[in-house]
Parts: C-alpha cells; structure tokens; sequence
C-alpha cells in the first residue's frame, strides 16, 4: 500500500510578509505586497512598461541566518534558506534524529540565480575582462544551487533535485515529493519554490513579451487583479515559500503536527505553444482531472481552488473555461481565491506559496480574499472568487499551476483529519 | 624576507572579511586550509578578491605554491616587483590540484 503524505512544516519569504504569521495575517486580510520599483539601480524605470511588482523588501540574509550557507548563493537560494529554517522548525524534525538519507530536497524554481548572472554577463560585456568574473558564477547560475545548498545547510542526503518549469515549478516539486514519499524513497521531503528575478534583464524580458500589467503604474496595489474586467498582464512577484512533506506513518511516530494531506496531484503538457494556453480550456480540465483521480476524490468533493491566476487576459480566462467544463454546475460553489493577488506572479515560487495558502486555509478554515476583484469578467465569472475573506470548512483543495513550455501541474490536498 | 605591511595588510584584511574575524587573529604562518578552514572554493574566491585588490592576474599554474598566508603575501610582493606577465614556479608543469577537485 502507498504511504499516505502529509505536510507537517511551513515557511515563507514573501512581499507580504517574512514568516507564515506574518504572511497570513496579511494574505487574510488582502493586504497587497504590490509597489513601485522605484529603479534599477543605477538607471531609471523610464524604458520599462510596467513598474510595479510584488517584492520582498529589506531582505538581509544576516538577520535570518547565522551560518555561511547565504554568503555564496543569490537571493532566491538565499530566500529558500530562510522559508526552509523556518519550516523545519516549524515541523519540530530534528535532523539529528533522522536517518539523513532519507531526508530529501525538491526545489521549484524558473530563473534561478539571475542577480549575481545579470551582474556578471554587464560586466563581462562592458569591461571585457573574462578574469574578472565571479569564481562563484557558475555554481551561483547554475539552477540547482537552492536544492544544494539546503541540502547542505541541514544535512539532508536523499534524493536532491530542482525542477524547472517555469510558473508551474514548485506545484510539480510539491507534486514529485509527493511520488517520492509515496514509492518509500524518502520519509521526508523539504519542498521549496523560489526565484528572486526583478532584475533589469528579466523584468525588461517580461515587458517585451507584453505579458506584465502597465495600466496601474500609478496605482500598485491594484495592478494585480486576475478574473477582473480590466487586468492588463501579470505582476512580477519575488519569494520562497517550504513545505515540509513527510509519510503519514512517519509524521505519528515522532507526534507531529499534521497541517494537511497532499493526496493527489497531475502533470500534463498541453504540446501547445511556449506561452499561449490553448483557449479551449480541455488541457488545463483534464489536468485538474487526472489530479483528483489520483487522489481518489470527486469533482463533487472539492470545496476550494487556490487558482493559477496570474491577472493575464487570456490565462485567467481559459483556467475559469476548465473550471466551469470540470466542476459544471459545482463550479459555482467552490471558493477560489487568487493569491497572485496580494504577492504578484512569484515565478516558481507560486506552486509553493499557494501551496501555503492552500494548506492554511484546510487548516484554519480561512479563505484569503482576491484582491481587486471589483468588476469581475464575464469571460472567467465563477461565484465563488471573492473579494472578502470567507470563514469556511474546507476538505479538499485544489491547487492549479501552469508554466511557459505549454506546462500544467495540479495538486490536491486534503483536509488532516477528511 | 621582509614582507611589505602594506600588501600584507591588505590580504590578511581581505581574508578578514571572508572569514568575518578581526584580521590581526590571522597570522603569516597560517595555512589557508588546515588553520583558516578554506577549501579549494574558498581559496579560488580568495585568489580572485586578491587580484583585483592588486590588479593582479594569477595564472594557473601559479596556484600550488599558494598554501599559507605568508607565501600569497610574498607572491603579490614579487609580482608587484617584477615586470614578466608571469612568475617561474617549481609546479608549471603539473596542472593545479585546486582546478581539477570540482565535479563538473
């Protein structure tokens, strides 16, 4: 028989907040965490489209850690290890007691080390000394370094990988440790997503596909507004969100705290196009589909969707179509909240802090509100977005993720004790 | 050999800060792995803040020699000594042992 898998530890790096209290009371609220950039220094926002994003301010690794992991990563290794030290200590697991190679590490993450990258290559260009470039360039850029350094931070030996598909990253870590525990190759698993991208090369790359908000320039905390009439594009977000995963069987042997159960979860490509989702919604539904059968639930069953909504036209429209074509006439009674809202588009961290919001809502019974959701949009109208927070029982949730590449990743999870 | 205080504050500084400690704990004669704990990385990342403090290029080969404080701190002195690109060295034939530890 499959283990069961259950969360059992959190942590977050986000606009709203550092800490899962923080960042809660925040989201409960429907605080945004959405401001101005105000430049990249040392030039001025005037060449980019949009300037606002969700961002993590006053980050000093130093206030959060004592150790020297820090020092030799960027700042989205840099946000996983500060979620991660406080998502073990959040789940009580005393690496000293466990067997470490049994301890494994997923990471979600889309860009990577792009603050020390972006860094390197201007210099290297402009000052063409090929000398002068960072000895810490490559392990910093190369896309595993969060896994690695988590790993080595807390001694954990099992498997160790990063999964990078863009937006969808971290709801595939979550995903892939889920397997993992599930087929008895690890009791344990940390999942972190992270990515700390608001760089000028990546933020510019972003306006020139048209793909972030530009109306609300003036305005930050409404530039974030997905199934709302006039979203315009995604908000750049920045953060890291940890899950601790670990075998139910082994969670009651040492007496843990069991927040949630991660119960099912599906990974589908649409084989579409690189960026476009296929409008006809039949992909993203099947993937919600496949999802809930491999968690053993109904349609009928699901009482809450932490939804991929990113505030772009047509994504928020087509993952509303697959609601409707899933969940039909249910589709209507289902809360929704859009955590994109508060924090921005996180990148590879969104699987994991929805992951969060997910968890916290089946724990608490709270629904965070959807920010901005004044007018909602025909094309995506589903009764249960809200724009105040809700107190409701939820058994099972859902959480929808989709990535450039043509890439879907659902997750299920239930409620500890459903 | 006199050592110029100057270049030997300098490293000693640079090696200060790496190693967040008060650089006048760090003496001449310590060895960068087995007294100060630097791994090759580290030594890697040592050579690099040292070369741009100096505007120095320290070539390959030139890394094997450069095991104690006191011999980095005679090296950058010779170097800033002499005119040649690049100093003779009892190791240029073998290849560095710091290059060749990483994985891939």
């Amino acid at each position: 028989m499959r283990s069961r898998v259950v969360v059992t530890g959190l942590g977050i790096v986000s606009p709203i907040g550092i800490g899962v209290s923080d960042f809660w009371k925040a989201a409960r609220s429907g605080q945004s965490g959405i401001s101005a950039i105000t430049s990249f220094d040392p030039f001025p926002m005037d060449g980019y489209r949009s300037k606002v994003a969700g961002q993590v301010r006053n980050f000093a690794i130093e206030r959060f850690l004592d150790s020297p992991h820090g020092d030799r990563v960027d700042r989205y290794a840099q946000f996983a290890l500060v979620a991660t030290k406080e998502a073990l200590a959040d789940s009580a697991l005393q690496m000293a007691k466990e067997n470490p190679h049994r301890v494994g590490v997923i990471v979600g993450a889309g860009m990577g080390g792009m603050v020390m990258g972006e860094r390197e290559i201007t210099q290297l260009y402009e000052q063409q000394k090929p000398h002068r470039v960072h000895p810490n360039f490559i392990p910093v850029i190369t896309l595993n370094s969060a896994s690695g350094i988590v790993a080595m931070a807390y001694g954990a030996k099992g498997p160790n990988l990063t999964i990078s598909t863009a937006c969808s990253s971290s709801a595939h870590a979550l995903g892939q440790a889920m397997c993992c525990i599930r087929e008895g190759r690890a009791d344990v698993v940390i999942v972190v997503g992270a990515d700390a991208s608001i760089t000028p090369l990546v933020f510019a790359g972003f306006c020139s596909l048209r793909a972030l908000s530009s109306k609300f320039n003036d305005h930050p905390e409404k530039a974030s507004r997905p199934f709302e009439c006039s979203r315009d594009g995604f908000v750049m977000g920045e953060g890291a969100g940890t899950l601790i995963l670990e075998s139910a069987a082994h969670a009651r042997k040492r007496k843990a705290r069991i927040y949630a159960e991660i119960a099912g979860y599906a990974a589908t490509s649409e084989a579409y196009h690189m960026v476009i989702p296929r409008e006809d919604g039949l992909e993203v539904a099947n993937t919600m589909r496949l999802a809930l059968m491999d968690a053993g639930v109904t349609p009928a069953q699901v009482d809450y969707i932490n939804a991929h909504a990113t505030s772009t036209t047509i994504g928020d429209a087509v993952e509303a179509k697959a609601i409707r074509q899933l969940f039909k006439s249910r589709a209507d009674k289902i809360a929704i909240s859009a955590t994109k809202s508060l924090v921005g588009h996180t990148l590879g961290a969104a699987g994991a802090i929805g992951g969060i919001a997910s968890v916290l809502t089946l724990h608490t019974g709270n629904i965070h509100p959807t920010a901005n959701y004044d007018d909602p949009d025909p094309a995506c109208a589903l009764a249960g977005v809200s724009r105040s927070g809700q107190e409701r029982r939820v058994k099972v949730a859902l959480l929808n993720a989709f990535g450039f590449g043509s890439n879907n990743a659902a997750v299920v999870l239930k409620h500890a004790i459903a | 050999m006199a050592t110029d205080p100057g270049i030997s504050l300098k490293i000693r500084t640079a090696l200060g800060q790496y190693l967040k400690r008060d650089p006048t704990t760090i003496l001449m004669t310590d060895h960068l792995r087995d007294d100060l704990g630097l791994d090759s990385m580290a030594v890697i990342e040592l050579l690099y803040r040292i070369e741009e403090a100096f505007d120095l290029q320290i070539p390959d080969q030139d890394l094997v020699g450069l095991t104690r404080v006191g011999e980095v701190v005679h090296y950058v002195e010779k170097r800033l000594g002499k005119t040649s690109a690049s100093l003779p060295t009892k190791n240029t034939a073998k290849p560095s042992k710091l290059k060749n530890k990483k994985k891939s």
